[in-house]
């Protein structure tokens, strides 16, 4: 028998798969899945699976804000490899990178077109097609932004607080995770997201050191988060260990909200 | 390229001291950690409660170490981390199942909440201050307190009608309380690299002795997986946050609820 978290001989699809915190999830899963769908904006995901020489791991070019391709596009890699045994969705994190004072309706609309309706449809996609074999996990990712608000104090000039589209949309993240969960529940299907703390990139770590300190000292763990430990909270609600888990948001932060 | 290099959802090498090893929970989280690869050492108020898993693992070809601590004594508990340690060598996980439910009713003599105060609220800080700190000195820990989904949200006495069934108000008090100072305990030992969460279960079936028809009709129609949760189906979430594979995951509830507060 495989252990509990053990995710052998599944298929799982990622979006966003290439990114920062999307591409240390691929890399482990193309050891540990059976299959990994890596879906992400055009030219990214091949090169990612080239560069680190992947060979469980497909490379698909869909850019997900493209609302009208999307379905047909998933529709397509499903027909080809079966529906998907669990979907890890990163793609993606949206602004308009404006202050609150600057912010258009349109910006509001369009980050909120970018950052939600991919979100759905593609939960909403995949889990109709879960239905009939009455199984499948899905995890979405929220922010510690979704749950607070930044600390303005914190970025410091040229540098622009956090914005405000961004939070309320992975707020939004963290309610339809639970409206899925409910709705999806009865079909074997389980659905939580990841709610990350203080994960920035590595170009944001060299550009902005007063920021990182500053990220660092308002964790309890005193330092921000890399992203090799965004992969076990992720493959852990993939997996059977989390089979009585659905709806939730896994908290992984450092200790940001503790206090 | 930043390292991605996986952090293990392993206890392999790592030694594990639960309290609590007993009732519908304890075996099986027992049973979890035993799989991972923990060494095991299982504190209860007696022994003899532990004969029997002692010996289920024992036949199975597993060592897992019984000891006996009195949790409303500091002596009693610094006693058991002195032993651990002398015969081990190290600490690097606590899991935080013990429980005791003196109180049957809303309407109970005070006696039974005090007592239950005594029990829960300050064996439960009594322990972990020992423990914690004895983490806290080694470098690195991680601490897994058991609350419940009743930590988060009050009772339906709905769920409990026609069944001689209860929720006394004390197990609220404790499992509420617990979910809010292991957020202090995070904030507490984070600079000591010692982790501190918890884990909130939904109902969990009982085979050997189901719950009353009236109340599992009921129940499972308040999850949205239609079902009580099974105790091994605690012992995923419980090595995850032991293992090296939640290192940044520190404060948090992870509840187990099969969604009953998610709607």
């Amino acid at each position: 028998m495989n252990p509990w978290h053990s995710l052998a001989g599944r298929t799982i699809l990622v979006t966003g798969g290439a990114g920062y915190l999307g591409s240390a999830v691929t890399e482990e899963l193309d050891r540990s899945a059976g299959k990994v769908l890596c879906l992400d904006l055009p030219g990214k995901a091949a090169a990612f699976v080239r560069e680190r020489g992947l060979r469980n791991t497909l490379a698909y070019d869909v850019d997900l804000t493209d609302v009208a391709g999307l379905t047909p596009a998933l529709d397509a890699i499903m027909n080809e490899h079966g529906v998907p045994d669990g979907v890890v969705h990163f793609a993606f994190a949206s602004s308009a990178g404006k202050t609150v004072e600057e912010l258009l309706p349109s910006d509001l609309d369009s980050t909120f077109c970018r950052a939600l309706t991919p979100a759905f449809l593609l939960t909403r996609q995949v889990a109709e097609r879960m239905r009939s074999r009455g199984s499948g996990s899905i995890v979405l990712y929220g922010s510690m932004y979704g749950m607070v608000s930044p600390d303005p104090r914190i970025y410091h000039l040229p540098m622009r607080p956090n914005p405000i589209d961004y939070g309320a949309s992975k707020a939004a993240v963290i309610q339809m995770t639970k409206y899925f969960a409910v709705h999806y529940g009865a079909s074997g299907i389980r659905v939580n997201c990841v709610t990350p703390g203080p994960f920035p990139n590595p170009n944001v770590q060299r550009a902005h050191p007063g920021l990182i300190a500053d990220l660092s000292a308002k964790t309890a763990l005193r330092r921000i988060g890399v992203n090799s430990e965004i992969v076990g909270p992720t493959l852990f609600l993939l997996g059977d260990g989390a089979s009585y888990v659905t709806g939730q948001s896994l908290v992984v932060d450092g200790g940001w909200t503790v206090w | 390229m930043p390292d991605t290099t996986p952090l293990p959802l392993t206890l392999q090498g790592k030694v594990v001291v639960q309290f609590g090893g007993t009732g519908l929970l304890g075996p099986a989280l027992i049973d979890a950690l035993v799989a991972a690869g923990a060494t095991v050492v299982i504190a209860s108020r007696s022994r003899d409660s532990l004969k029997e898993i002692v010996a289920a693992h024992a036949a199975a070809g597993n060592t897992v170490h019984p000891e006996e601590v009195d949790q409303h004594s500091e002596p009693s508990l610094q006693a058991l981390r002195d032993r651990v340690l002398a015969q081990h060598g190290r600490i690097d996980g606590v899991v935080y199942n013990s429980a005791s439910r003196p109180m049957k009713s809303f309407g109970d003599d005070l006696a039974a909440w005090r007592q239950s105060m005594d029990d829960n609220a300050t064996g439960f800080i009594a322990t972990i201050r020992v423990f914690g700190d004895a983490m806290a000195k080694l470098g690195s820990g991680s601490i897994v307190n058991i609350s419940s989904m009743y930590g988060v949200v009050g009772m339906n006495p709905w769920l409990y009608e026609g069944t001689s069934m209860g929720a006394p108000p004390d197990y609220f008090f404790h499992k509420g309380g617990m979910i809010n100072v292991t957020r202090y305990l995070a904030a507490y030992y984070g600079k000591s690299n010692i982790r501190v969460n918890v884990v909130s279960p939904g109902g969990i079936y009982n085979p050997a002795k189901p719950q009353a028809p009236a109340f599992l009709e009921k129940y499972e129609k308040m999850t949205m997986l239609g079902r009580m949760a099974e105790a091994r189906e605690l012992g995923g979430p419980v090595v995850f946050l032991l293992s090296d594979a939640g290192r940044y995951v520190t404060g948090a509830n992870l509840l187990v609820d099969g969604g009953y507060t998610a709607r």
